[in-house]
């Protein structure tokens, strides 16, 4: 049978009533517990996993694509509302979204989400079905010093989520980096940074880092602010859905996220949320409103939240083609598959064709469930701005601690005869972090996006350089790597020039050209 | 009202003893790993088969599972209901990061599954045979990039042996740690690296779709039906194989540990495991009391004499 | 909060001194631990060492500059910080740390929330105790029974079989 017809039979059995049930059951459940602040798509995955075993091969891929997508929507919601990121790849999410919704603009915050991650699952659960093949023969040329090049990159562009000090926004990256170094080395088993303390060997765990720094460092933020503790948020000011400007402004960030983070989601060498920071620094770049970025710029949720779906998607591409997970959640979503008896490799297109299509018409039926779902529940998501401080602040720790513990939940400290767990004073440590950090005007997000690049770009280097056996000049030898470069000084010089020459006022005018 | 829940809540909790789960399996890992798939297989069939009414898995990760391992020998000893699941890789880790506690620690009751690692090129590489891999090892050590999982792991030991076995100085060996099976594979299939060393089950479905060339098995004998040949048939004298275990807690009586054997016996002849086992691509490599013993121990002395080979201990 | 005008005194600024300071500390203890390392024979060329180094410099070069920052008084203006609600947070963290482990999931975080919500000025702490009790117990039920999720579990939690 060709394609379209496998997808069309995929489709008929995915919207039989009593599937579509199970859908909107699984993006339920997903987006409850993907919703509690500190459990990210990761954890909700793995938790909810069990629950669709008991259901018929098609009912449960189904409802696992629910879950799947419940749960990442679940995550941005608490980003956006409450500056609680429980994973990396929501962390720019609340960069503005939680600065939107501040003002009262939780609703169109939460409304441009949810409709870019629609329409980005769309476009990349089509590409996933059509062009994966292609895709992945593309990543997998890229090379170690590819690898690091894309990451050289990364780093000039990050400096779009620094705020307004550059110095201060380059030293919460080396935090971030330095906090990476701890652990043990992947290339020689060697113990850096460890002091000895068993439970640093496997490094600072990205989720506890991120949920310590902001959800805590937050809470702490606010309980020591007389005036935050008095300050009432207004749930809705406006409208709580997106205006024409909204619309305007969201659609091409939506795509502009979409194009950026499925092929980055699709590289073998993991990092899928690198994509949500090279859509915000896009955005940042391209925006009309630049002066917004920082205070609540709509793009700015638009665009990431795109990325992130869509590198969710792209994540796909090695893992079905190759059997490669590359985040923690396709980890799980792999031993999913496994369960539905869908073997994922270069034989599953051939070998399994019905499974792959009913897989790809489940991330389609999910995917609209959860729009259908969340966009009339978008009144009663911002309603959580107006529980109490004292209930929701103590609801938010009970949860993040809860994350931690059910990510590591090893008593593996010990105070005299108190067994303690370790992962729950690491938290409580980058939480007093992320505080001091608040207070003297840091930005947050640049500390775990150094614990994130900085493992990923020193591997990478010193495999280049063992392979190369010690040749620097592999590094320049590629032409992916040199396009990448290119990239990268242009966008590290072209902005310093123009502002050199008229204070910007000539990129002002080329945006303005462009519509 | 809420008080007199809390005050009912403790004096029942005072009057009831707690209740005791017949096995609590210790998975010293993250949720959805090898070792986590073990534990919960094992919690299954136990169940199932009606062995032990009620067992739970605790996830305790990190640090090649030694963390776990720690925490299992502190709180565990004298312990007749505590089992941990664990591996190969548990014996360099033990090494490389120092730890406090080994598995001299803890009572080995038997290996439960095995695989071997493969040596794979890409389909388009000039290497043929393991003839051809061991000449230009030898014209050049360095020049042959292998990528296999993390450092000290069984991938690393599997090709510093090889090294070491054909002649060559195993700290000439240009090894590139991914952080799992599945990257390497990426690595080798893109034409990163000259060769790809990991289990098996990582490259199966690409030497199927014949992406991939295995040049050989470091098994014993040869898969039912593989035609991959194993290095002792292709004249280098070398077996590494992985191998899953249960082990249970320090300090038992003969008694407890011949309780604790008799149930493991149980679980691998039963027709549930044997299900897990083949929808898991496992192979059942059980092997208990002395024998299991004997072979963790000389396991344990070539591990300490590689690794201080290749120089990552001392 | 970190959103305050400049500085506008431009006065020295003596806790942005301290940051500077800590952060030629850590890079002191990266250079001391970093020295300390055996490098293993192979992969001599980029070895563990490089990175290290490369960031204890970068934080150096930094801790001058916000010594720097700190001499114009170019940080941001801060509030002043109101203690006792920060102590009970820290505080409700500390011993829903040093509980969870013995006396379970539920009576440690019922201790956390309860905290948490006087340190946001909602008491006392024998109406909030029991709430957070009976909420941490649900969650327990539900994400350690229904979820399977490994949570510890105290006396109480294992009346529950």
């Amino acid at each position: 049978m060709d394609t379209f017809g496998l997808l069309a039979d995929g489709l008929l059995a995915a919207i039989q009533v009593q599937n579509l049930l199970y859908a909107l059951l699984g993006v339920t459940l997903g987006t409850a517990v993907g919703v509690l602040p500190g459990i990210g798509p990761a954890l909700t995955v793995a938790l909810l996993l069990p629950v669709t075993y008991r259901l018929d091969p098609t009912g449960s891929l189904i409802m696992f694509a629910g879950i799947y997508y419940g749960g990442m929507y679940g995550g941005s919601t608490t980003s956006i509302l409450l500056n609680t990121p429980g994973e990396s790849a929501s962390i720019v999410t609340a960069l503005e979204g939680n600065k939107m919704a501040r003002k009262g603009r939780g609703g169109p915050a939460l409304a441009t989400a949810a409709i870019g991650s629609f329409i980005a699952g769309l476009i990349a659960t089509f590409a996933l079905a059509f062009v994966a093949p292609w895709v992945v023969k593309a990543a997998l040329a890229f090379g170690p010093a590819d690898y690091f090049a894309l990451m050289v990159l990364a780093f000039v562009t990050v400096s779009a989520a620094f705020g307004d000090s550059a110095l201060r926004g380059i030293t919460a990256l080396f935090i971030g980096l330095g906090l990476g170094i701890i652990g043990i080395d992947l290339q020689t088993g060697q113990a850096r940074l460890s002091f000895g303390i068993p439970d640093l060997l496997d490094g600072i765990e990205v989720t506890t880092l991120a949920v310590a720094l902001f959800a805590i460092g937050e809470t702490l933020a606010i309980a020591s602010s007389t005036s935050s503790l008095k300050e009432e948020v207004l749930a809705v000011k406006g409208s709580v859905w997106m205006t024409a400007q909204d619309w305007k402004r969201s659609w091409p960030a939506w795509l502009r996220g979409t194009f950026i983070g499925f092929p980055i989601g699709a590289m073998p060498a993991g990092g899928a949320e690198i994509g949500t920071f090279f859509s915000y620094a896009a955005e940042r770049k391209l925006s009309k409103h630049p002066e917004e970025f920082g205070e609540g710029a709509i793009e700015g949720v638009a665009g990431p939240e795109a990325a992130n779906n869509a590198s969710a998607a792209g994540t796909l591409v090695p893992l079905l083609t190759l059997g490669l997970p590359t985040s923690a959640t396709a980890a799980i979503m792999l031993a999913g598959f496994q369960q539905f008896g869908l073997q994922p490799g270069p034989l599953l297109f051939t070998n399994n064709a019905p499974l792959v299509w009913s897989l790809v018409a489940s991330l389609l039926v999910a995917n609209l469930m959860l729009l259908v779902l969340n966009l009339p529940l978008i009144g009663l998501w911002v309603k959580l701005l107006t529980i109490p401080k004292p209930w929701l602040y103590a609801g938010i720790l009970t949860f993040a601690t809860l994350g931690t513990l059910g990510a590591n939940g090893a008593m593996s400290g010990r105070l005299g005869p108190i067994p303690f767990s370790f992962e729950l004073l690491i938290l409580l440590a980058f939480g007093i972090l992320g505080f001091i950090l608040r207070r003297f005007g840091y930005p947050i997000a640049p500390v775990v996006i150094g614990l994130i690049l900085g493992p990923l770009s020193e591997q990478q280097l010193r495999r280049a350089l063992a392979i190369s056996q010690g040749d620097p000049l592999v590094l320049v030898s590629s032409p992916i790597a040199i396009t990448l470069y290119i990239i990268a000084a242009i966008a590290l010089l072209v902005p310093l020039y123009f502002r050199l020459r008229g204070k910007g006022a000539l990129l002002q005018q080329m945006a303005s050209d462009e519509d | 009202m809420n008080k007199l829940f809390l005050a009912a809540a403790i004096t029942g909790a005072m009057a009831i003893p707690a209740f005791a789960a017949d096995y609590t399996i210790m998975a010293p890992a993250a949720p959805g790993g090898g070792w986590d798939q073990t534990a919960r297989a094992m919690q299954n069939a136990l169940q199932t088969e009606g062995i032990s009414g009620n067992v739970q898995v605790t996830n305790v990760p990190g640090a090649g599972g030694t963390i776990g391992l720690a925490q299992f020998v502190n709180q565990s000893t004298g312990n007749p209901n505590a089992l941990i699941v664990g591996g190969y890789v548990m014996v360099g880790a033990i090494l490389t990061n120092g730890s406090p506690v080994s598995l001299a620690n803890v009572t080995p009751i038997a290996r439960l599954t095995g695989e071997s690692d493969v040596i794979v090129v890409p389909a388009n590489s000039e290497l043929q045979t393991v003839d051809d891999l061991v000449a230009m090892l030898k014209a050049d050590p360095g020049s042959v990039s292998w990528a296999g999982g993390s450092a000290g792991g069984v991938d690393h030991i599997a090709a510093g042996l090889f090294a070491k076995t054909v002649g060559v100085d195993p700290t000439t060996v240009n090894y590139i740690a991914y952080s799992g099976g599945g990257e390497a594979l990426a690595a080798v299939l893109g034409g990163q690296v000259t060769v790809g060393i990991s289990g098996l089950g990582e490259f199966d479905a690409q030497i199927q779709s014949g992406d991939l060339r295995a040049l050989a098995s470091t098994g014993a004998e040869r898969l039912e039906g593989s035609e991959i040949p194993t290095l002792s048939e292709s004249g280098v004298d070398l077996v590494v194989e992985n191998w899953r275990m249960v082990a249970a807690a320090p300090d038992l009586t003969d008694e407890q540990k011949a309780t604790i054997n008799a149930d493991i016996e149980k679980l691998v002849t039963s027709a549930t495991w044997q299900q897990v086992l083949e929808t898991n691509g496992w192979v059942d490599t059980y092997l208990a009391g002395e024998a299991f013993e004997t072979q963790l121990a000389s396991d344990i002395a070539a591990t300490e004499t590689i690794l201080k080979d290749i120089g990552l201990v001392q | 909060m970190s959103l305050g005008e400049p500085n506008l005194s431009r006065r020295p600024d003596g806790a942005a001194f301290v940051i500077a300071l800590v952060l030629a500390a850590i890079a002191a203890v990266i250079i001391w631990q970093t020295s300390l390392m055996r490098v293993p024979p192979i992969q001599a060329k980029v070895g563990p060492t490089v990175f290290p180094y490369v960031i204890a410099v970068g934080l150096i070069v930094l801790s001058i500059g916000t010594a720097f920052s700190a001499f114009r008084g170019s940080f941001p203006a801060r509030e002043k910080i109101n203690y006792r609600p920060v102590l009970w947070v820290v505080g409700g963290l500390l011993a829903q740390m040093l509980l969870i482990g013995w006396a379970g999931f539920s009576i440690g975080s019922a201790v956390l929330f309860a905290f948490v919500a006087k340190g946001f000025g909602r008491g006392p702490l024998w109406m909030t105790l029991p709430i957070g009790f009976v909420l941490a117990f649900v969650i327990w039920f539900i994400f350690s029974r229904g979820l399977q999720l490994s949570l510890p579990a105290g006396p109480l939690e294992r009346l529950i079989p």
